[in-house]
């Protein structure tokens, strides 16, 4: 069997390997080192590449890979599972989506593959990883989380050709109802396109909330929902569970709050709304309803700001659009 | 009518009068205006204070009084309610408990009571506060917000005499289940223990989570039972709703976490727990499960950590301790 080595986690035989891949350095010199698990099953087979935290407070795939990892038995594993469930771990630490030591912006780390050996630390630390990725993955699977507990939607690099339609055979035995065929021209810099670009199939899960919308079933299910992928592609035994037609949208649309307050939503997460559809309440500091914020776009709620506090700019909602079911 | 002015929220005939209360000034020398609202009745009868958002980021408090401004009616009411909904602004508008502008410590503006005109930032916003709450206050109510969605407890300052007593009357009326007569040893500094040591009966209400546990159904029941509050208060017609038998406490034990990690909670608000209660389990970076912390004492959880993270020191668990029917 063949080494794979990714920083200390060195596998050359079936079973479960982990170690630390060094990304960069904190400013008193000492590294920053991040998890790397390898699942080596007893047979040859594709290698899954998973990967969550890059936004470092979303936590919710963290805690899916895991689960994912401590049922997982290699002797019933064809192919290996590489994943390294927190890749931006100084922000992790500080509960923040961009790391605390990043100097002048580009901190966003799913802007920054394939990364650069010189560039900013996010920059770096992408380059770091990304090497890794393009060495060793068949498949990119990438766990994002959103702003409340109820958010469950997901997308794929809609690439031409296998590399697209490999990527949307995940999607559909992960099963989340809405899930946009991302085109090939947005979220330049994301690991998925990055890693489409280079004939890697790549699927992005965006499932719960930050901080206390953290859920537990959510993880459970999601963890599920990953083995099926798995069954799917032939790499652990079992039926494919069949999860039944999906929504799929031409493209997203952020909306951006225009004004600041105390605020209320009033739509869910999988909500069809149309243009002018009020999303919430706006209140004063004295509790008097103070404006309604409307729809710009029909479509379906991806996620909603919870508030109960808004400033200028923040995501106020994230519309999927033209929602078809397929 | 006596003119009650409070900052240019000025009072002097019945109905609801808006104004901001001057705490201190930002950095670059704009004011930091505080809102006040005073809701004043056709009848005589006692001053209500109610405050909330002395922790900047616990919003149900403010949402809890906004709901009770818009649902009664001056024509319903005897007395007064002075309601401040937003004590620590800048806190608040950050999304954190304390304020971003106070450098060196004392920023917990809930132990910074009666306040000082010469002290920190926090202690000169609890000053002015403090001033006017003296002045005009026969009650007093303060309204937190903790972890989780379902946290629900109570304390009131337990003074020798009548100042105990009204206590423990708005505690019946409030009708938390969990209740605790505070000691007046403990929680210095606060606005709850200064007021009943100048003689204003004072009660605190932790109700809901912070961020996204920010729950609507705990502002509507919450808003519910301070009109109880006000019924028993003689402040506003009708019967008093009895909210059954409570629990009360001696004290409350604050458990620190001594490790970090990852960590998912094992216990919920409001359970009863021993000795040696599993809490949670903490899990390493690859998801294993690291250590099961245990309970150091009996009692009922009035907090829990709900993870996904944990760093050493915070707060693992709130924990009421010898609970007794009453």
């Amino acid at each position: 069997m063949q080494e794979i080595k990714i920083g200390s986690a060195v596998s050359n035989a079936a079973g479960i390997a982990k170690g630390h891949l060094k990304v960069g350095d904190l400013p008193d010199g000492r590294p920053v080192e991040i998890p790397v698990l390898i699942g080596r099953g007893a047979a040859d087979g594709p290698t899954l590449w998973l990967h969550g935290c890059v936004h470092g407070n979303e936590y919710c795939g963290t805690f899916i890979i895991q689960e994912m990892f401590r049922n997982l038995d290699a002797s019933e594993l064809t192919g290996t599972v590489v994943a390294l469930p927190i890749l931006n771990l100084t922000a992790f630490r500080r509960k923040q989506r961009m790391s605390p030591f990043e100097g002048y912006g580009g901190g966003d780390l799913n802007r920054c593959f394939p990364g650069k050996p010189d560039g900013s630390l996010t920059e770096q630390m992408a380059y770091a990883i990304y090497s890794e990725l393009k060495q060793h993955a068949d498949y990119l699977i990438d766990f994002h989380t959103a702003m409340t507990t109820d958010v469950r939607w997901a997308l794929y690099a809609n690439a031409e050709g296998a590399v697209g339609d490999k990527a949307e055979g995940i999607a559909r035995a992960f099963g989340f109802n809405s899930t946009l065929p991302a085109p090939m021209d947005i979220l330049g810099g994301s690991a998925m396109m990055t890693a489409a670009r280079d004939g890697i199939p790549g699927y992005i899960v965006e499932a719960g909330g930050k901080g206390p919308a953290f859920d537990p079933e959510l993880v459970l299910d999601g963890s599920e929902r990953l083995r099926n992928v798995m069954r799917h592609l032939d790499m652990l035994p079992g039926d494919v569970t069949d999860h039944g037609p999906l929504t799929y949208f031409s493209n997203f649309a952020w909306v951006m709050s225009t004004r600041g307050g105390l605020f209320q939503r009033r739509v869910k997460c999988g909500d069809r709304i149309e243009a002018g559809t009020v999303l919430g309440q706006y209140y004063d500091l004295y509790g008097e309803p103070d404006g309604e914020a409307k729809s710009p776009h029909a479509g379906v709620v991806l996620a909603i700001h919870p508030g109960p506090v808004m400033a200028n700019g923040e995501t106020l909602i994230h519309i999927g659009l033209d929602p078809r079911e397929v | 009518m006596d003119e009650i002015r409070i900052g240019t929220a000025v009072s002097t005939s019945t109905g609801l009068a808006k104004g901001e209360l001057h705490v201190a000034d930002m950095p670059d020398g704009a004011p930091i205006n505080i809102p006040v609202a005073v809701l004043r009745g056709k009848g005589d009868g006692p001053t209500l204070w109610m405050e909330a958002c002395v922790h900047g980021d616990e919003y149900c408090g403010a949402f809890i009084i906004h709901e009770v401004l818009r649902t009664v009616a001056a024509d319903d009411l005897n007395g007064t309610v002075i309601a401040l909904p937003v004590l620590n602004l800048t806190g608040f508008q950050r999304n954190q408990r304390m304020s971003p502008f106070e450098a060196f410590g004392y920023g917990d503006m809930n132990r910074c009571f009666p306040g000082k005109p010469d002290g920190s930032l926090t202690e000169q916003m609890a000053h002015v506060v403090y001033g006017h709450m003296k002045k005009h206050a026969d009650y007093l109510i303060d309204i937190h917000t903790a972890l989780t969605v379902d946290v629900r407890w109570a304390l009131y300052a337990n003074a020798d005499g009548e100042v105990g007593d009204k206590g423990a009357g708005i505690a019946r009326a409030f009708g938390y289940k969990s209740t605790l007569p505070a000691p007046m040893d403990i929680l210095g500094g606060s606005a709850l223990m200064t007021a009943a040591k100048d003689g204003i009966p004072s009660f605190i209400i932790e109700a809901g989570g912070i961020g996204p546990a920010f729950d609507r159904e705990t502002v509507t029941d919450a808003a519910e039972r301070l009109r109880n509050v006000m019924r028993h208060l003689g402040m506003l017609a009708g019967d008093v709703t009895d909210y059954g038998p409570q629990y009360d406490f001696s004290t409350f034990a604050w458990i620190n976490a001594t490790r970090g990690g990852l960590f998912q909670p094992a216990v919920a608000c409001g359970q009863r727990i021993e000795e040696g209660t599993v809490l949670g389990r903490y899990f390493d970076v690859f998801g294993d499960v690291v250590e099961e912390p245990r309970s150091p004492h009996a009692g009922i959880v009035l907090a829990i950590n709900c993870g996904p993270l944990m760093p050493t020191g915070d707060i693992l668990m709130h924990l009421g301790l010898n609970p007794r029917d009453i």
